[in-house]
């Protein structure tokens, strides 16, 4: 034993030596703070902060020691996440001492894409992208500048700069992720409820995979009652995903017909009178139209539609209203997938509400919400142009401060109704959010300038000429944010450690732009005068001692249900009743009554592409977080057995994979868990960006073999109308 | 008051499950886990042939044993056995032979590159003696571990057992684990 003591302590002296000095010269800032943190003082801190890895807001509280983020421990106090922090939260410590992450405000120098950057100053890079955007606006108006941002807590600085500036032109996510689902439940009810998964005693779920698409307090309320067989859930998707393996009975539907089966469903509980007449006749509108309109959407009709058996669709339906008011056919969240999107989600509604769920223990619940202080700031003058997007034109429904990201890109192209020239990004990396990155690429190339604020080097970083680097969560405070829900609560980011890097919060960064544009009056104010503000109206004694010290506050005791069922009650809809018939979308020019369409099926050499979810990764950045990366290092396209059989594709080998508009190579699944005539694959690989370096050029984007296309309602994109053709490298 | 004994175990109702890697984050961050390393993982078993699948998600890490066999065969007494039942590795013992490795019959340890020695789940002692729960435990969005003490008669972990159908795996090795998968 002496001997292999002596050789092993030997080995690993010169192997610990030898890995350390390769460490070094490739993360030598993050090591350094490693040190410097061990060798200081022994202090320990815990600091309650709001998580910003997805758009759940969860509460954490932050272990620090010696400066340093050490661990994010869940903060029981916030009813949405119910004592519990994900796969993603937990890695939020690598997004600070990422050595890939973004340390200083950088201009490029060589051509656009090809990565070469100049370390500058900051007054260097704000003097230089005010400088443009001035340019630009003196030339072609302020609305030549485009705003695009995706949620977060200081999302409204950089919105209110662009207002500022002139433009009308901001741009947010909700197009490319719930822009359709949000505006069928408002079409329908006026709001867009909570579903109260937690006392619901039969689920219906389309595709939302709640438990790899992991949504606060949704996810871990269905598994209890799932799991504690208090609820049944029926899963439709053309994926075995861990949902449809938790499920007590999972459809393989065909893709793109789960209106057929919501249709039917309605047909079945109208025709056996199992609606809940009292609720329909005191609370809704258009029954009788509604009876008539899905006479023809028979069980067996929609057997052939969506390949799930007609007697099947009649026992659910039974089961369903039997299960009533404790029943939901749950909304989703992502529900970018077809043409007619809309009108799914609305048949969706229509079934929730003849029901008699809404506002029910166990059913759809509108929102409760909490009050908060306002800061005033000064006002500005509103935009003068209309928007670039033509929302009104196109969309007249449609939210118009998130306008409608693909009809704004092809407008973008045309240069009509008015051409666009500079682009500040946000938080955003719209290279791998939009279908057709090569169109997006195109758009870029249209620009006169562009700037990116962002903690990582995005691929949409990648191809801008000036990157801000925005201070990580933990290393910042931010606005109070209100959560409605079922459980509502407000929740607080305070700042748990310094920036290591010369990076800036968000604010910071808008009032160096703003300065130097001439607009520094209406942002004259720090982050501590905002939030203080924001304390002063919350409905508790203390309020800031309260948020400083514990993060987050929620009301006490039970949700209340029932305050919108009086008679005297106006829901936000035109005729102030829950709308199954709607006269405003017959006024647009859409269906009053959700009509089905089919599907156009793949020719007989195509696959459908769809697109998920795994619990670790939600965004496109997190792939790259290396505690994340270690359970997913590429991803793969999954095949069913049967074509893959056909085509000679095995496990592992190369494919090609090609749309219209691209062509990506990535590596074989070949699996069961897919219906034969669908491929997936999964979000947030083959990176451009070489600043991601564990996903640089490693796997595939799904962006580029996306084809564009939208729904006509809402404006969200339409992410599972691509047809792919598949073979081995 | 006389000093109780304690025997610490974990009971896991694996069907909760949903393999979103909490647990694995969580163990990493609060014990500094190399990447490369873990000292919890989720098993997986997928069946059957398109439309009749299943998947199966079973958490697993060190069953902390009742008769370690990791500790029987250390040469230098560097695997030890707290008396609450907790296993551990004395980091200064340790010569990194590896026997304790090819010992346990769940694969729960790994060799550290850094330190030249094994490391292994500590079920969290260092926050337990704190009189908080293992770090896996308290961040797992389905609540899939329950922690606790088997000599505790009002512990969680009595009325699962006592009240569920459980198996623990390799019974056979004599070890006796204390991971207790409900069924």
């Amino acid at each position: 034993m002496g001997t292999t003591r002596m050789d092993r302590r030997l080995f690993l002296k010169a192997a610990g030596a030898t890995a350390a000095g390769a460490v070094t010269a490739s993360q030598a800032g993050c090591l350094r703070y490693f040190k410097k943190g061990r060798t200081a003082s022994d202090d320990r801190r815990e600091v309650p902060t709001t998580c910003e890895l997805c758009p759940n807001k969860c509460s954490a509280i932050a272990v620090v020691e010696g400066g340093l983020v050490k661990k994010l421990n869940p903060n029981p106090e916030n009813p949405k996440s119910r004592d519990m922090l994900c796969a993603r939260g937990n890695a939020a410590i690598k997004q600070v001492y990422d050595p890939d992450r973004l340390k200083q405000p950088m201009i490029r120098v060589g051509a656009r894409g090809e990565g070469k950057w100049k370390p500058v100053s900051w007054d260097e890079a704000f003097d230089f992208a005010a400088k443009k955007l001035a340019e630009a606006k003196s030339k072609y108006g302020p609305e030549s500048t485009l705003w695009s941002s995706t949620e977060g807590f200081q999302e409204v600085f950089f919105k209110n700069l662009g207002l500022a500036f002139g433009s009308p032109n901001l741009v947010r996510h909700p197009t490319l992720c719930l822009a359709s689902v949000n505006l069928a439940y408002s079409a329908t009810f006026g709001t867009v409820p909570s579903f109260d998964l937690l006392n619901s005693k039969f689920v219906i779920m389309s595709g939302a995979n709640r438990f790899e698409s992991i949504i606060t307090p949704d996810t871990m309320d269905l598994i209890g009652g799932v799991m504690e067989r208090k609820a049944k859930l029926v899963y439709l998707d053309p994926r075995f995903t861990v949902t449809a393996a938790k499920a007590d009975e999972w459809y393989p539907i065909k893709p793109g017909t789960d209106l057929a089966f919501i249709l039917a469903m309605i047909h079945v509980i109208i025709k056996e009178n199992r609606h809940s007449k009292d609720f329909v006749a005191a609370y809704t509108t258009g029954f009788d139209q509604l009876a008539e309109h899905v006479k023809p959407y028979t069980p067996e009709w929609a057997e052939q539609e969506t390949e799930i058996p007609a007697k099947d669709i009649i026992r659910i339906a039974r089961e369903f209203s039997d299960a009533a008011p404790r029943a939901l056919y749950y909304a989703g969240r992502r529900s970018s997938w077809y043409q007619n999107d809309f009108q799914m989600r609305r048949a969706q509604a229509i079934l929730n509400a003849i029901i008699g769920n809404w506002d029910q223990p166990g059913g759809m619940v509108p929102n409760a919400k909490l009050p908060k202080g306002e800061f005033l700031f000064m006002p500005w003058d509103e935009p003068k142009a209309p928007r670039v997007d033509e929302i009104e034109k196109h969309f007249p429904l449609a939210a118009k401060g998130d306008g409608v990201y693909l009809k704004l890109r092809e407008n973008v192209l045309s240069g009509k109704p008015y051409p666009i020239k500079a682009w500040m990004v946000y938080k955003q990396d719209p290279l791998n959010a939009m279908p057709d990155q090569a169109k997006t690429l195109k758009m870029i190339e249209g620009m006169d300038f562009i700037g990116v604020i962002d903690v990582q080097m995005s691929d949409m970083a990648w191809y801008a000429d000036v990157v801000f680097p925005e201070s990580a969560y933990l290393e910042r405070t931010d606005p109070v944010e209100v959560m409605p829900g079922i459980w509502p609560a407000v929740v607080y980011r305070q700042q748990v450690v310094k920036p290591i890097h010369d990076t800036k919060p968000n604010l910071d960064i808008v009032q160096g732009l703003a300065k130097r544009l001439g607009l520094g009056d209406y942002f004259d104010y720090t982050i501590e005068q905002w939030v203080e503000a924001e304390f002063r109206d919350l409905p508790i004694p203390m309020a800031a001692e309260h948020m400083k010290k514990h993060g987050v506050w929620a009301a006490s005791g039970q949700p209340s249900y029932g305050k919108t069922l009086t008679p005297d009650h106006r829901f936000v809809t035109k005729t102030g009743k829950i709308e199954l018939f709607s006269e405003r979308l017959q006024e647009a020019g859409h269906d009053p009554l959700p009509v089905y369409a089919a599907p156009v099926q793949p020719p007989g050499d195509r696959f459908r592409l769809i697109l998920g979810r795994v619990g670790y990764f939600t965004h496109a950045n997190q792939s790259n977080n290396v505690w994340l990366n270690e359970f997913m290092k590429e991803n793969d396209l999954w095949i069913n057995p049967k074509p893959a059989e056909r085509l000679g594709i095995k496990t592992g080998s190369t494919l090609t994979v090609t749309s219209s508009v691209g062509s990506v190579k990535l590596k074989a699944r070949v699996t069961e868990e897919i219906r034969p005539d669908c491929v997936f694959m999964l979000h947030g690989f083959g990176k451009k960006s070489k600043m991601q370096s564990l996903v640089y050029q490693v796997g595939a984007s799904d962006a580029v073999i996306l084809e564009t296309a939208w729904d006509k309602v809402s404006g969200n994109a339409a992410f599972h109308e691509t047809f792919v053709k598949v073979a081995n490298a | 008051m006389a000093i109780k004994k304690k025997r610490y175990a974990l009971v896991i109702d694996s069907r909760k499950c949903i393999n979103c890697k909490a647990c694995a984050v969580a163990c990493k961050a609060e014990n500094e886990v190399p990447v490369g390393n873990f000292r919890n993982w989720i098993n997986e078993d997928r069946q059957g042939e398109y439309p009749k699948l299943r998947i199966d998600f079973e958490p697993e890490q060190c069953h902390h044993c009742e008769h370690p066999s990791c500790v029987r065969v250390c040469p230098t007494g560097a695997s030890w056995q707290r008396k609450d039942g907790i296993v551990l590795v004395n980091d200064d013992e340790c010569i990194g032979c590896r026997y304790c490795m090819i010992a346990c019959p769940y694969d729960a340890r790994y060799f550290h590159e850094a330190s030249g020695t094994v490391h292994k789940c500590t079920l969290c002692s260092h926050r337990i003696d704190k009189g908080t729960i293992p770090a896996c435990v308290e961040t797992c969005p389905s609540k899939v571990r329950v922690f606790g003490d088997l000599e505790d008669p009002a512990s969680r972990v009595h009325e699962l057992l006592a009240t569920r159908r459980y198996r623990v795996k390799e019974p056979q090795t004599g070890n006796g684990p204390q991971l207790y998968y409900l069924l």
